[in-house]
């Protein structure tokens, strides 16, 4: 078994709802789809520079999400850890879902704000399942 | 005409007094002083790099207004951002100092705050509302 975690850092903006995507969609992936698998990484943290995170991710894969096209999570990790593994916009699955249209209440969301996350949650943790693999067959 | 105030909450998902810091702003912005605060979304103002991918409209408008900033941790991630790039800020609100006051109120988890969780980031979202009351008065 890889010993690989995949870290997943959400822009989590509060200005509008598709940032609460990006975080909701962390905690189902984190918590329920790949647990002990992925692990929750926070970006402020990673702005300021932490140097014990910033090794982390350096040594393990980095899935992003960001809710704006400024997509402040992919560049900032690109400009302090120079890689991002995978890139996930909140607004992809808002566009591919119309009958879901999300409502604006950032706390607490709101039901289409949840069935989104869980949508994109389940994308993000194949792409978990897809990272991790290929670690093991580089090891392998 | 008076200012508005700039709320820049700590974005943090790792510890409750970010999802606290939060779900306090959000009071303080829609439901206590909606007509002299604005929300400042914290990872788009802190972006190291931005002037090469566009969105300066944040650290402009905590340049040329007050600002309060809401740590979730001791790491004051908010407040170093904004005097990083804009300047000094006007007040800082420590949510872990909110919660030590209040052992009786426990949220629930990160990801929902749960009734008590939600009473404890009203006290907190009421700490800003006096600041940025305090602020107003003082100007």
């Amino acid at each position: 078994m890889s010993e690989q975690k995949v870290y997943i850092v959400p822009c989590s903006g509060i200005g509008k709802v598709f940032g609460s995507i990006g975080r909701e969609t962390t905690y189902i992936v984190v918590n329920e789809l790949e647990r002990g698998k992925a692990k929750l990484e926070c970006l402020p943290l990673i702005i300021k520079g932490k140097k014990e995170i910033i090794e982390q991710l350096k040594e393990n894969k980095v899935i992003v999400i960001d809710g704006c096209p400024l997509k402040c999570s992919y560049n900032n990790v690109m400009e302090q850890v120079g890689k991002v593994d995978a890139q996930f916009m909140t607004t992809d699955i808002v566009k591919e879902n119309r009958e879901f249209k999300p409502e604006s209440a950032i706390i607490p969301i709101g039901e289409n704000t949840k069935v989104l996350s869980q949508k994109l949650a389940e994308r993000v943790s194949k792409k978990v399942h897809e990272l991790l693999e290929n670690t093991e067959e580089v090891n392998d | 005409m008076k200012k508005k105030i700039g709320i820049i909450a700590c974005s943090g998902e790792k510890l409750i007094g970010g999802t606290l810091s939060r779900a306090a702003a959000r009071i303080v912005v829609e439901k206590l002083r909606p007509n002299s605060t604005i929300v400042l979304c914290e990872p788009l103002f802190a972006a190291g790099g931005l002037e090469r991918h566009g969105g300066q409209e944040e650290r402009n408008f905590a340049k040329e207004h007050p600002t309060i900033t809401i740590e979730g941790c001791e790491e004051e991630c908010s407040k170093i951002a904004v005097e990083r790039y804009s300047g000094p800020v006007a007040a800082t609100i420590r949510v872990d100092e909110i919660v030590k006051a209040h052992p009786e109120l426990n949220p629930k988890s990160l990801e929902d705050l749960g009734e008590e969780g939600m009473k404890l980031a009203e006290i907190i979202a009421e700490e800003i509302a006096k600041k940025v009351d305090e602020l107003f008065v003082s100007e």
